[in-house]
């Protein structure tokens, strides 16, 4: 009888899913100009960039205040003024985070490693893959509920899908068909991101032991989002939640790539680079 | 008088290049596309393959990239107002190594990354600026790579990459501005002087 529920679920879920897609295209298709790619779904990075950290020297105001200026060199290659801004990011704390990043570092080095290490001699990429699925599986109510609280309907049906075929078809979430077989990539959302979306400001920058950079706002988020997760309602056990939250981490790790390590390699200033990095990437998921 | 003489001049430059701005007139994408295409197949040359042949194979590349990427303008956009403040022969010694920077870190991760395909997916242009919009599969899923680009006479020209939100230029801009207030100009040259020495002794070990 359940079997029976959970296939009409859904059969309905994937036609409610189809349904709404179509729907979007053709709004998306009303007024768009005949162009070989009409619909461009990617943010506009040329939107924002000037004034907010690097003046734009070839736009049509250009930051010259002198007539003199704009006609001694055509292709502005010499008299060009700059406008210095301030730093964007609010970061009061620096010498504190800085000294936190010192210490994840020794942590990632020390501890973090060589575990990871360890775990992906132990259990073979695919297992390590699946166990990551199965973990992400049962984040979902985070997802749902913060794609609600966002206004993104679709991507919360996407979410209720996925879940719904990846806990059946998919063995308890260990395997993905949702993307497989049906196509349905993860639609992710926190709550940092969402409080972002209502435009709550973030604060100033963190960078917390153990986790990493962050801001007052998706601290705020991260503790919000545990409250969202199932395991530690239904556990009520600190010791499991705990583990449960290191091993997540530890298995998301062994199938990342070595983001950390090759920040470092790259950076002149990692802490500054961490900061950068962090703040546009959230900024990216929060005003696309 | 320096009115007049400014004013021929950029009659004159006009004048001359006029023409040449409309007979090469290619989209950002179709500038962009021929490039990545001879880039892909240099790294997929297997007579270019391996560690020996390190430093041949990063010429091909970068005399390849050279003609789409602005390696000034980068150096210009990532220096900001320093880049007026010094002195000519130093702007030159600046781009030479941040272009070295570059290429450590940007042909580094095209070395590493096995995939070799790429798709163009979308194109914007606002006024001068344009951003095409690439897909580079990774594992199970697709990233966006979004080249920047801004018309310079006839050309489309890169100077900066932007993924997941996170600009290349506008990163290094930040830690360049950090270390800038603290050790000057001098203090900025020294470190990327001994990063690019840390990636060629990187290199050496192989």
């Amino acid at each position: 009888m359940r079997a029976v529920h959970s296939i009409v679920l859904l059969v309905l879920l994937s036609v409610l899913h189809t349904a709404s897609g179509k729907a979007d295209t053709a709004v998306g298709g009303i007024g768009a100009e005949v162009d070989p790619m009409p619909v461009n779904p990617y943010p506009d990075l040329l939107d924002d960039e000037d004034g907010v950290n690097a003046p734009d020297l070839l736009d049509e105001a250009p930051l010259l205040n002198e007539p003199d200026q704009l006609l001694g060199d055509p292709i502005f290659e010499d008299d060009f003024t700059f406008t210095e801004y301030p730093p964007e990011i609010y970061d009061p704390l620096e010498p504190l985070n800085r000294a936190m990043f010192v210490f994840n570092d020794k942590v990632y080095f020390w501890v973090l490693k060589p575990t990871k290490n360890a775990y992906s001699y132990i259990l073979p990429s695919d297992i390590r893959r699946s166990i990551g699925n199965a973990f992400s599986n049962l984040a979902a109510p985070i997802r749902l509920l913060n794609n609600v609280l966002q206004g993104r309907f679709e991507d919360a049906g996407v979410v209720l899908s996925r879940f719904a075929i990846n806990s059946t078809l998919g063995v308890f979430g260990f395997g993905d068909p949702a993307y497989v077989d049906f196509d349905l990539e993860p639609r992710s959302a926190d709550l940092g991101q969402t409080l972002g979306k209502w435009k709550i400001g973030d604060g100033f920058y963190l960078c917390l032991p153990f986790l990493g950079p962050s801001n007052v706002r998706d601290t705020v988020g991260f503790v919000g989002d545990i409250y969202m997760h199932p395991v530690p309602y239904f556990s009520q056990n600190f010791t499991f939640d705990m583990t449960y939250l290191v091993t997540s981490r530890v298995n998301l790790l062994s199938i990342s790539p070595d983001v950390y390590e090759e920040l470092k390699r790259i950076s002149l200033d990692p802490y500054v680079a961490a900061r950068q990095g962090y703040y546009d990437y959230r900024r990216s998921i929060i005003e696309p | 008088m320096k009115h007049f003489v400014t004013t021929a001049f950029v009659f004159f430059y006009l004048a001359l290049t006029g023409l040449n701005l409309c007979a090469d007139d290619h989209s950002p994408t179709e500038q962009l596309q021929p490039v990545l295409n001879q880039l892909i197949e240099v790294l997929d040359d297997e007579s270019l393959k391996g560690d020996a042949l390190r430093e041949k194979r990063r010429g091909k590349i970068m005399a390849i990239i050279a003609s789409v990427f602005d390696f000034k303008e980068m150096s210009r956009r990532v220096l900001g107002r320093t880049w007026n403040e010094i002195s000519e022969k130093d702007q030159q010694y600046f781009v030479t190594q941040f272009t070295k920077l570059l290429e450590n870190v940007y042909i580094g991760k095209l070395e590493s990354y096995g995939g070799r395909s790429y798709e163009f997916v979308a194109e914007r242009i606002k006024g001068k600026r344009a951003q095409v919009t690439t897909l580079i599969p990774y594992e199970e899923s697709k990233i966006p790579v979004h080249y920047i680009m801004q018309r310079e006479l006839d050309k489309w020209m890169v100077y900066d990459i932007n993924i997941e939100g996170v600009s290349l230029v506008r990163n290094y801009m930040e830690q360049f501005r950090t270390i800038l207030s603290k050790e000057q100009y001098d203090g900025l040259i020294k470190i990327i002087e001994d990063k690019n020495k840390s990636f060629a002794e990187e290199n050496r070990r192989g």
